[in-house]
Formats: C-alpha cells, sequence, structure tokens
C-alpha cells in the first residue's frame, strides 16, 4: 500500500514536471512569434516608391537610373489625379458661394488625406517635417491611410442608445458629380502604379538614424547606446565583483562581520532596479557630477552596482566549485596564497564566473529603470566612443517604452517599436551565445 | 598586427579630437516633447557638429535638471514656480524662459462620444467626482472614466489652476504619466474622458470647451480657456553665435513655426 502510494506520488510528481515545462514552452512560443513576426517587418516589408525615394534623399542609397525610371511612372500615374484636383479647385471657385460651402470642409480634409497617402501636391511648399514630405513609404501603411482617403469617416449618435457607430461613406458620394468624383475610382485602380510596392530587405533598420523621431529610418543609436551601457557596465562590475568575491571566500576571516557583509551582498541583489536608478542620479549625477548632463558614463556605473551582487554570487559560488585539493597542491609547492588564488583558483573558476557575467549582461542590456535618470534620451545621435563621459544617449529598452507611452504618433510607427523589441531579443540572445560559446571553449581548454 | 592596431586607435582619437562636438541637452516635458525632437533634428541635420538629445520626463523633471545643472534646455509646458525660480537662483541659475508656442489644452473623448461640448464648471465637476455619469450631462447613460496625470505633468498643474479653481480631484481619477498614455487610454475606453496638449487629439474627440472649439484662431484670440503658452528654459540668456542661441531661437525662424504648427501647436506670432 505505502509502496504504491509512493509510486502514484512518484508519477504525479513527474506529470508537473512535465506539464510546467509544457507550460512554459508554450509561454515562450506565445510570446516570441507574434514578436519575431511582427519584429520582422521592420526588417521586411513592401517598400513604396517614397521609401525608395527617402532613402536616396536621407541616406543615398539606390540606383540613380532606375530611381528615375520609377519617377517617371509615378509622375506619369499621378498626373491624371493632380490635374482632378487642380479642376476642381477652379470648379470650386466659379461655384455659387451656397455650394462652395457645402464642399469646402469635407474638400480640404480630403486633400489631407490624399497628401497623407500620396504626399504633398506638386505645385506645394515642401513641409518642413519629413513625414509630411513623403507619402507613405510601406505598402501595409499606405493600404490603411488610403482607406481614410477613400471612406470619410463619420459618426452617427442616432442610435437608440445615443452611442455613436462609426460610418465609413465613400468620398466620391460626397463629391458625385463634380471634377473630383472620378478621382477616388483613379487612384483605387492605380494605388499600386503609383506606389509601385517591392518586397523590400531593409537590414540599415539596424545601423540607421532615425529620421523626424522614429518616422523614418532606423535604431543605430539605439543599438548602439544599449551595446555602449551594456560593455560598460560589465567593465565597472566585473573587475570589482570577482575582487569582491575572492576576497569573501579567501581571505575573509569567516565570522560576524563577513556575514553581514554576505546578507547586504544579498539585499542588494533583491533591491528593484527603479531605486538604483534613482540612486545614480542621486549620487553619481547630483553628488559626484561624474558628468554634466545624464551620460552613457552615469548610465553604466549605476548599472554596474545593479548587477554587482549578480556577479559576486556566482563568482563565490564557482570558486567554492573548485576542489580543495587544487589549492592544497599548489600550496604544497611552494605558492603563496594570492598566487595560487590567481594562477589556480580563479582559471578552474573561470567557467563560473563566466555564467555571472553573461546573465549579468543581459540584465544590464534589457533594464529600463536604472538608465531612465541617469543615461537614456528619447532622441539623439549615437554618441562616438570618447564622448561616453559626457554624453547621454539612446537605449533600445528606455526607447521601446518611450515610444509605446510617450509618442505623439505610436500607431504609425507600431512596426519600428516591434523592430526595437526584437532587436533587444536578439541582442540579448546573442550576447548569452556568444557567452556560452567562450565558456564552453574555456572548460574544454582547462580540461586539457 | 599590432602596428596595425596601434595606427588605428591613434587615426581613431586624432578624428574624434578633430571634430570636437558641442552638445545640447534637453529634458523635460512631454508636451514640449514632439516640438523639442522635432527642433532637435532639424538643427542636427544644418549643424552636423553639434548633438542635441531629448527626453520627456515631465516639466517638474525639466525644472530639477535645471536646477541641478544637469541639462542646457528645461522644456516646460507651465512657468516656473516662485520655488523653483529660488532653487535655481540658490545655485546660482538664472532660469530665462522662451515661449516656443502656444498650446490649448484639449478636453478630448472617445469618438463614439455623442458630447459635444462642456462648460469649464461641467468639467471641473467631473474632476472632482461631482459629475458620475454622461448623462447628467447630455451623454449616454455610462459611468464616466476620469483621466488625469500625474503631478510632474505641466499640462495637469496648467489644468489645476484654469479649470480646477483651487477644489481637489476626486481620487478616483485615473493617473497616467504621459499625453501619449492619456490619449490611447481615451481611444482604446468609450466612457473616458482625459485631457492633453493639442499635439495629441489625433484619433480622439476634442470637444468645445464653454462652447469655444480650440483652434489656432480662438487660441490666438485667447477666447479657448484653457490655453498656455510652452516654455523652453535656459540658464541666462545664451550668447550670441552658440550652438545654443541658435537652436533656441529657431522657434522664431520660419522653419520653426511651420514645424510647431505641423506638430498641431500654435506659432506665436503668424508669420
Amino acid at each position: 500500500m505505502q509502496r504504491r502510494a509512493r509510486y502514484t506520488l512518484d508519477k504525479a510528481f513527474t506529470g508537473l514536471g512535465t506539464a510546467s515545462v509544457l507550460i512554459m514552452a508554450i509561454v515562450l512560443l506565445v510570446l516570441l512569434v507574434p514578436i519575431t513576426w511582427r519584429g520582422c517587418q521592420a526588417f521586411i516589408f513592401r517598400g513604396t516608391y517614397f521609401f525608395r525615394q527617402m532613402q536616396k534623399v536621407e541616406f543615398d542609397r539606390g540606383n540613380t537610373a532606375r530611381l528615375d525610371k520609377q519617377r517617371d511612372q509615378f509622375l506619369a500615374a499621378m498626373a491624371p489625379a493632380w490635374g482632378m484636383i487642380n479642376e476642381f479647385e477652379a470648379e470650386l471657385k466659379e461655384m455659387p458661394r451656397k455650394d462652395r460651402k457645402k464642399y469646402k470642409a469635407n474638400f480640404r480634409e480630403t486633400k489631407k488625406a490624399f497628401e497623407a497617402v500620396f504626399g504633398p501636391l506638386p505645385d506645394e511648399k515642401t513641409p518642413i517635417l519629413p513625414r509630411s514630405q513623403y507619402g507613405q513609404t510601406r505598402w501595409d501603411r499606405a493600404n490603411v491611410k488610403f482607406e481614410s482617403l477613400y471612406f470619410r469617416e463619420m459618426w452617427d449618435y442616432n442610435t437608440p442608445t445615443g452611442q455613436g457607430v462609426q460610418l465609413l461613406l465613400p468620398r466620391d458620394k460626397d463629391f458625385a458629380g463634380t471634377k473630383l468624383e472620378p478621382l477616388f475610382d483613379y487612384v483605387k485602380l492605380n494605388l499600386s502604379k503609383i506606389m509601385q510596392p517591392e518586397v523590400t530587405f531593409y537590414w540599415q533598420f539596424l545601423v540607421d538614424k532615425s529620421i523626424d523621431s522614429h518616422f523614418f529610418g532606423g535604431i543605430g543609436p539605439e543599438v548602439l547606446g544599449t551595446i555602449y551601457l551594456t560593455i560598460g557596465a560589465i567593465l565597472f562590475a566585473v573587475p570589482i565583483g570577482i575582487t569582491a568575491a575572492v576576497y569573501l571566500c579567501e581571505f575573509a576571516r569567516p565570522g560576524s562581520v563577513l556575514s553581514l557583509i554576505r546578507t547586504c551582498v544579498n539585499t542588494l541583489a533583491g533591491v528593484p532596479s527603479i531605486v538604483f536608478g534613482l540612486f545614480g542620479l542621486a549620487f553619481f549625477l547630483n553628488s559626484l557630477h561624474v558628468s554634466q548632463s545624464k551620460s552613457v558614463l552615469a548610465g553604466a556605473l549605476t548599472l554596474a552596482l545593479m548587477v554587482l551582487p549578480t556577479i559576486i554570487r556566482a563568482t563565490e559560488e564557482a570558486i567554492r566549485a573548485v576542489p580543495h585539493s587544487y589549492k592544497e597542491a599548489s600550496l604544497g609547492l611552494g605558492a603563496s596564497h594570492g598566487w595560487a588564488v590567481l594562477t589556480v583558483i580563479l582559471p578552474a573558476a573561470l567557467p563560473g564566473i563566466m555564467t555571472g557575467i553573461v546573465l549579468s549582461m543581459g540584465r544590464a542590456a534589457g533594464e529600463t529603470a536604472p538608465i531612465i535618470f541617469t543615461a537614456a534620451v528619447s532622441l539623439g545621435a549615437a554618441p562616438k566612443i570618447m564622448q561616453v563621459f559626457s554624453e547621454p544617449t539612446p537605449a533600445l529598452s528606455w526607447n521601446i517604452y518611450n515610444l509605446c507611452t510617450e509618442h505623439e504618433a505610436v500607431n504609425e510607427i507600431r512596426h519600428v517599436q516591434y523592430g526595437m523589441v526584437l532587436a533587444l531579443i536578439v541582442l540579448v540572445l546573442a550576447l548569452n551565445m556568444a557567452a556560452i560559446v567562450i565558456r564552453a571553449r574555456i572548460s574544454k581548454k582547462l580540461k586539457g | 598586427m599590432r602596428k596595425l592596431i596601434l595606427g588605428l586607435a591613434a587615426a581613431a582619437l586624432l578624428t574624434v579630437q578633430a571634430n570636437a562636438e558641442t552638445k545640447i541637452v534637453c529634458e523635460g516635458s512631454s508636451t514640449v516633447g514632439p516640438l523639442a525632437k522635432a527642433f532637435a533634428e532639424y538643427f542636427m541635420k544644418n549643424n552636423p557638429d553639434v548633438s542635441v538629445s531629448v527626453s520627456e520626463s515631465g516639466s517638474g523633471n525639466g525644472a530639477k535638471a535645471i536646477i541641478n545643472g544637469t541639462c542646457d534646455v528645461a522644456d516646460m509646458s507651465r512657468g516656473m514656480k516662485a520655488k523653483e525660480f529660488k532653487a535655481c537662483a540658490d545655485k546660482g541659475i538664472m532660469p530665462t524662459p522662451h515661449v516656443v508656442a502656444l498650446d490649448g489644452i484639449a478636453v478630448v473623448v472617445h469618438k463614439s462620444n455623442p458630447v459635444k461640448g462642456l462648460s469649464l464648471e461641467q468639467i471641473r465637476d467631473i474632476y472632482t467626482g461631482k459629475i458620475k455619469n454622461w448623462k447628467d450631462v447630455g451623454g449616454v447613460d455610462m459611468p464616466i472614466v476620469v483621466i488625469t496625470r500625474d503631478t510632474n505633468s505641466g499640462t495637469f498643474e496648467t489644468f489645476e489652476n484654469l479649470v480646477m479653481s483651487k477644489q481637489k480631484m476626486s481620487d478616483s481619477c485615473e493617473v497616467v504619466g504621459s499625453n501619449g498614455q492619456a490619449k490611447s487610454r481615451v481611444e482604446s475606453t468609450p466612457s473616458a474622458v482625459a485631457f492633453v496638449g493639442l499635439g495629441f487629439v489625433e484619433g480622439v474627440k476634442a470637444i468645445d470647451v464653454n462652447g469655444i472649439e480650440a483652434n489656432l484662431e480662438t487660441i490666438q484670440a485667447g477666447t479657448y480657456p484653457i490655453a498656455r503658452p510652452l516654455f523652453m528654459y535656459t540658464n541666462g540668456s545664451p550668447k550670441m553665435g552658440t550652438p545654443l542661441y541658435r537652436f533656441i531661437t529657431l522657434y522664431l525662424t520660419e522653419p520653426g513655426q511651420e514645424m510647431v504648427e505641423e506638430i498641431g501647436f500654435i506659432p506665436v506670432t503668424s508669420y
């Protein structure tokens, strides 16, 4: 009986374990698949004529002869549409005042919707912001915007509850009988001829600077900023962390002081990251003045503090895992304690230490709170290597948050946001992969 | 190999020193944010040797940053308070305001909401919790979800000054951290009401206040009741000809005014 109970319990435990692994896998899938799918759309999408124009103007990319050919096609296809608008404007001027009033507001709105899809009209002054200098650069966005040109959105409040219902009224009905009426069907038929969508692989998204607060361009400064911050944090945290761990393990006298220090380190590991952020602001920026404004340096120092406990603990564990006989043999051969630590214990513990560093790098790259007040800005050029001591930087984690909460046109640039998320995840994965490879190599070398 | 690396490092150092850059750090209001970002990118395009960075953390943080000397330009959607002025003066900083644009605080609701306009008093009653249902102001029978901003926000303080007239907002208001968040909250909630800068009304319905629509004419004329200037503060007037001077006077130029208008704010002059 007892044996059977034990058997059942055993089975139940195995089942539970399998189930939790399965749930984790499903959660990962549910999380990663949409992120990857939508993130990839920032890199691979159907770019329109305007995308290639924008690339030529802003980054000087693309084949001029081919672009000129496309421009001719664009102009030829647009000419009738522009003609219709001009004719209607002339017609509008001739109309009796009452009729003119009927069309005026709607026409203004229509023109705005038209320019949102196809860029500014040829006889108009070039707008100052790049976002209104070009039409839609992506085919998917072009279709969305075309909808709001073709249909006029209206809210009907004459419902039983009084709650408004959205009505989509075709605009050609609004302008029935005028010279503008054929415009809508014309652009509908010729949309792809005008926009000339082509499948585009925009890998430069990773290195380009943003144009007009992320409306166009890429996420280069963010990626570079994240790399700077991560490397900076590790540069500060690793030497201090390893020294501290070696001292705690090998040299400190066991007693109440040591256990107090250990408790402190453990507590530090549990402190929320926003506290580190505020501390970094108060200590590094407002008291020490490590830089005049927010800077990569201040952010890296703050991140270093945050990952320090992880590194100390991982190093301690790794040192403790080194067989005692190693140290004894080394001391027996006449090495001093310090020399033994440096030449025998640390190299043997290196794979474990590397694991700690890997985990910390991933965390430093992904954390937002510590850099809000110390390093991150929502817009800025990527600092060059010598400027990291004085200049703030955009960073992936912070800019993802900034885009979805503070950007004025977040719905238009969702693809940028997902592109950033994907870039961050891939960056962290790549860091981990690199470190795993390094770790495996060192282990192999140590085994001889 | 080693020589090559050394040579490369030396070359890198030299190039870095050759274009020693100046930097301009802007910090503060999320309302002024889009404007500062547009200015920054326009400025960097025309002055490649200057790097401008912008962060949006609220007017209060902008003031704090200029007090601590950690920014060159403090974007603020409200004027500096006496207390902040004093803190500046104590540190030997002379905050100098530049009014870069005018802005109306739009009261926004979901597009399906039939309410066309509210009086200042009705808005106040909604925020104090006296009016709890849309049917009391001519809308549908549904409870009002009231969205407000954090106290760090300049938009919040202007709203409190101009609308609340010393009355306390109800505790049941939902607090969000930025204009963008307030807008997207209203966009997804049919029964919500919020207040945002004029640059953030895309996708929601801005209602009339006291029967007056928020637009260029009413705000320039001063008839729209919840309007305010948007500021950029610098420490003293920047020396003429310096990059900071050119940046901070960008709003006076024609491109600057055009950017203000395209983003949805009201230019200070009619050029």
